[in-house]
């Protein structure tokens, strides 16, 4: 009863903080410059991360699509049903593991540290807020990062796709790029972005929570790295169903508006 | 004028501040002594806003400014400057930025004026020609007094410290000691003094409070305290008496 209690105040806190940035970005001036070096550390610290597993994901995917299709004498498809899955499920879940595990755990870590050394309450007697200072633009950074890292994820992935494709299943790459545009439509590429974005906000507001309410010196820093990679985990999980379901009911209401 | 009115300030089940009650006249220096958790830090922090009392009152020249919102103690933290038990410089910025910070948020200044309150906050506490250094890039004693000029480059009229010593070498805490006593006379700020450290309090303390288990046990001037017959005094002046 205590760990339900836990988990669900928890929960509570990291929504409640997540309205309080929403507040905070809608009332208070940030500033621009913050926002992009913010952004520009968050693509600079997982871009090689992101390019490596792209591209492993998408090699991945074409040799399991390629065992399969093989059977069906349906090879052609290998491009276009590789990057469908990779666009539409994998790439956005990908990013943003590799966003929890570096960029939340280290936003996590920074911002404990400054809890812990004081430095947070050392900006709130500077005159300044510190939700306006360095959580805002923190948040802003990793939710616009995440979609530049998933743009180049799917161009890495689709990059390991053709090299796998060519060498595993003899497709050439010609061969495997012009079914892409066939399977791969704008909805999937809808579905994979709202992911993607749903993921980082996600990701921004759980490690800047758990940064932010950090107690107990180093040992808590640590607490709260550990408790940051464990609850992105859990909730990028369980956002990816609900992001599904809620996609599906929607292509149903369109589908029956339609007929 | 700083009052204090039956603060009282709870953690949980653990009562840290007990009905506390005092005054701190302008232009003073009061040491507030005591044991490990006895609620001084928890004061410092109260009167600035980063905690806010349970119960009581806490006037600040005239005004009661215990349930001011986050944005009304935008002025109160104007007025008063504090330096943290840790230096909590900020470690992306180098010196100069670090001791801008306040400047630019609390003041419009120009560039220009920025630079020449920087430079004489460094020349306060006798530093110079660390402006671009990182703080990672210097000792703990020397980002003690960098934290120290970031505090005093806002000119407030009150100067809050949490132990400002503590970490630090004997000749560096003399050096920071007479620098609290200069400064409070330079600026002609009233400055509260969270401190284990009686030897220093009765050099330069104008007024002594000790505390325990969140109440005033003991208070007066130095020479009061040195004749004060109390047994949590008496442990304070024991160690100072027998040098």
């Amino acid at each position: 009863m205590k760990f339900l209690a836990e988990i669900f105040g928890e929960l509570g806190g990291t929504l409640l903080f997540l309205k309080t940035i929403m507040t905070t970005l809608v009332n208070k001036k940030i500033r621009r410059s913050d926002v992009f070096t913010q952004i520009w550390s968050v693509i600079i610290a997982s871009f090689p991360t992101t390019a490596m597993a792209g591209f492993f994901v998408g090699a991945i995917m074409t040799v399991q699509f390629a065992l399969l299709m093989n059977e069906f004498g349906a090879l052609g498809y290998l491009g276009g049903l590789s990057t469908s899955a990779t666009v539409r499920e994998i790439g956005p879940l990908l990013i943003a593991f590799m966003l929890s595990g570096k960029v939340g755990a280290f936003t996590s870590a920074e911002l404990g540290t400054m809890r812990v050394t004081e430095q947070i309450d050392a900006i709130r007697c500077l005159g300044s807020d510190p939700l306006q200072e360095i959580i805002v633009p923190r948040f802003i950074g990793i939710v616009i990062a995440s979609f530049f890292l998933l743009g180049f994820g799917l161009i890495m992935s689709i990059f390991g796709g053709m090299i796998l494709g060519d060498i595993f299943a003899g497709v050439n790459f010609q061969e495997y790029l012009r079914h892409i545009p066939t399977v791969v439509n704008p909805v999937s590429i809808l579905f994979g972005t709202v992911k993607c974005g749903s993921f980082a906000v996600v990701t921004a507001t759980v490690s800047t929570y758990k940064g932010f309410t950090t107690t107990g010196g180093a040992k808590g820093v640590g607490k709260a790295v550990v408790s940051t990679s464990v609850m992105t985990m859990i909730l990028i999980v369980l956002m990816d169903w609900f992001t599904s379901f809620i996609g599906d009911i929607v292509l149903q209401i369109a589908r029956g508006y339609r007929s | 004028m700083i009052e204090f009115k039956g603060l009282i300030k709870k953690f949980g089940n653990r009562t840290v501040l007990n009905g506390l009650d005092l005054i701190i006249r302008e232009g003073e220096i009061v040491f507030i002594l005591g044991t490990s958790g006895t609620g001084k830090s928890v004061l410092l922090k109260n009167i600035v806003g980063l905690m806010r009392p349970d119960e009581g009152e806490i006037w600040i020249d005239g005004e009661e400014v215990s349930r001011f919102s986050e944005d009304q103690y935008f002025s109160i933290r104007k007025k008063c400057g504090m330096v943290f038990q840790q230096p909590a410089l900020f470690d992306s910025l180098t010196v100069f930025e670090n001791i801008a910070f306040g400047l630019r948020r609390h003041f419009r200044l120009s560039e220009r004026e920025v630079t020449d309150r920087v430079q004489l906050a460094l020349k306060l506490v006798n530093i110079q020609g660390v402006e671009q250094k990182r703080p990672t890039q210097m000792s703990y004693g020397m980002q003690k007094r960098v934290s120290l000029a970031r505090t005093i480059a806002l000119q407030p009229k009150i100067l809050l410290f949490d132990e400002p010593t503590t970490g630090l070498d004997p000749i560096t805490t003399t050096v920071i000691n007479h620098l609290i006593q200069d400064l409070s006379k330079q600026l002609k700020s009233t400055s509260i003094v969270v401190s284990h450290d009686m030897n220093c309090a009765l050099s330069i303390a104008d007024r002594i409070v000790v505390l325990d288990k969140g109440q005033i046990e003991a208070i007066g001037t130095p020479d009061e305290l040195k004749k004060s017959q109390h047994p949590l005094v008496r442990d304070f002046l024991a160690e100072v008496l027998s040098l």
